[in-house]
């Protein structure tokens, strides 16, 4: 693949989806740049969830473009994006029930970008990324006996057993305790550190998104309504009223 | 494979194959024959109904086409017992490729509705070679039968069939613990997810899809030489595809050991139950049977039996 350092990692250019009369996403233009960790927010409904799918290629845009490293990935199937190096998490947690915890990692290291077809190597990388996440312990276990806390970790364990250049972080942080939503915002700067990787990510938590996020990108009803550091848009009148309702955008 | 099973599994198909050496009544020959054949089926079945989630309902169609090439390719070129028992093996991949092709449209559908498509293919497979005069049309094909003795004939293709039965359980066995067989879990288990972990779905399901028609292909070539007289009600009856799925969710779908006990159990009820009890009585005992397994053991026996022996261990 030819690299391109001047152009942005990740980037959407007029992003359209739409679900019958119900349009998720309306010509959303965003990029993201390599090494940030890149916020994204908005309220309930506003696509956020609906241009993460966009962009791992669980649904195809009606409109728009999608580029990876400057190549046009608009058309290319879910699994190639993958292997391309973009990982997701599912903000509904969703492990293959049918697997160990470990077996859930070592099967996205085997098909990820690694390359790595042996089995013992792949175990070890994956018992490396659970011991990264904290779910050594757990590696024998059912995912169906782990906690919520846990479950989200192994999102993101098997996300990184592709060793993807950018990760998809969808709601990690939602319905953890404040001493778990700690331990995640530390996860998510490490996750950058030792895997150099490129975060996107979308959150409800303030606190975490205020204290990762280098950029914040703000959706409301499909439509990208504000974009800039996490001071900027936090004080952007736009972004407040479709928080708090137009009654409070003008004070 | 750990040793002890291991030696196992080296000493069962030891005594399986000296066997003929007794010299048993054709009676038994015939009877493990036909066991070994749906141990077969059924274990191939697995590999895409089993390990990958999609229950095909239309098996006999690669039985059957494997069983009516071989018969072609046996009277059209007048091959000899040995060439048309071997001829089984090009039956068994023309089998696959028509898997290729029908796979590649079928296998984007999910659920109730690939099962529906895989019947209607079946059906549409048995029209179509009851509509061809070469392959003998409503009236079948004929072939020639080994000039040997009963015993020594029915022996031998009792040896080729164990022989092919080794093979595909190998196969089954080794996929199951392969990287292919931990993609086609991940499909059973949440396709969508399996993409995100860069699992190519599409491709793995043709896949198992060609694996699991290419054995009941070669196995419809050695029972059409083995009836020697082959008509398609014989090879495509939709009770065959059923009895196949039914096999392997009987014993367990999805793992290695679970369509191998379930073709032994039931060949054996069969059996069994037409010997011993009449027509009528036997189909009530043999769907109170399934009625039974299905309420208490829906996984199948072979995990009923493995939660049960945790249950014992941990009392």
């Amino acid at each position: 693949m030819i690299m391109d350092a001047s152009r942005p990692l990740l980037q959407g250019k007029g992003i359209t989806k739409r679900f019958g009369g119900l349009t998720a996403l309306s010509g959303v233009d965003f990029h993201v740049e390599r090494g940030e960790i890149l916020g994204l927010i908005g309220p309930n409904g506003s696509g956020k969830t609906t241009l993460f799918n966009v962009i791992s290629g669980l649904l195809r845009p009606e409109e728009g473009r999608l580029s990876f490293h400057g190549r046009d990935i608009t058309n290319l199937a879910p699994h190639k994006r993958a292997r391309l190096g973009i990982g997701r998490t599912f903000q509904i947690v969703r492990p293959l029930a049918t697997m160990t915890v470990a077996q859930n990692v070592a099967t996205a290291v085997l098909y990820g970008r690694e390359g790595i077809a042996g089995f013992r190597e792949a175990e070890e990388r994956a018992h490396y990324i659970l011991s990264f996440t904290g779910l050594s312990e757990k590696a024998d276990r059912l995912p169906s006996e782990l906690g919520l806390g846990e479950r989200k970790r192994l999102e993101i364990a098997r996300a990184l057993a592709l060793h993807p250049e950018i990760i998809l972080l969808d709601e990690v942080f939602a319905g953890l305790n404040p001493a778990e939503i700690s331990q995640a915002i530390d996860l998510t700067f490490r996750i950058k550190e030792a895997f150099g990787a490129t975060i996107f990510m979308i959150e409800h938590v303030m606190k975490a998104v205020m204290g990762t996020c280098s950029r914040i990108i703000v959706l409301n009803f499909g439509t990208k309504i504000a974009e800039g550091s996490p001071r900027e848009v936090a004080s952007h009148p736009e972004v407040i009223s479709a928080y708090l309702g137009a009654a409070y955008a003008g004070n | 494979m750990k040793k002890v099973p291991l030696i196992m599994a080296v000493l069962t198909v030891a005594v399986l194959a000296l066997f003929p050496l007794l010299r048993p009544e054709v009676y038994y020959l015939s009877f493990l024959f036909t066991l070994f054949m749906y141990v077969v089926l059924s274990s191939s079945w697995n590999v895409i109904g089993g390990y990958a989630g999609y229950l095909s309902f239309g098996h006999a169609a690669f039985f059957g086409i494997g069983a009516f090439a071989t018969a072609k390719m046996a009277t059209a070129f007048s091959l000899s017992p040995l060439l048309t028992i071997l001829s089984s093996i090009p039956a068994g991949l023309l089998a696959a490729l028509v898997a290729l092709i029908v796979g590649y449209p079928c296998l984007r559908i999910r659920g109730p509705y690939f099962s529906v498509v895989t019947i209607c293919f079946a059906f549409v497979v048995d029209l179509a070679v009851k509509n061809i005069e070469e392959l003998g049309g409503a009236e079948g094909l004929w072939m020639t039968f080994m000039d040997l003795p009963e015993e020594t004939s029915r022996a031998i293709m009792y040896e080729v069939m164990l022989l092919l039965m080794v093979v595909t359980l190998a196969t089954v066995y080794l996929l199951g613990r392969s990287r292919f067989g931990r993609g086609l879990t991940a499909v059973r288990t949440d396709e969508e997810v399996a993409e995100t972990m860069a699992i190519p779905t599409a491709k793995l399901k043709i896949q198992a899809f060609v694996v699991s028609a290419f054995f009941p292909g070669v196995a419809g070539g050695l029972f059409a030489y083995y009836l020697s007289y082959i008509h398609p009600d014989a090879v495509f009856s939709i009770n065959i595809s059923i009895l196949i799925v039914l096999m392997a969710m009987f014993g367990g779908g999805g793992t290695w050991l679970g369509p191998i006990v379930g073709a032994v159990i039931l060949t054996v009820v069969n059996e069994g139950l037409s010997t011993f009890a009449q027509a009528e009585i036997a189909r009530i005992i043999y769907g109170a049977l399934f009625i039974i397994v299905t309420i208490f053991m829906p996984d199948g026996i072979i995990a009923y039996f493995r939660r049960w022996a945790t249950a014992q261990r941990k009392a």
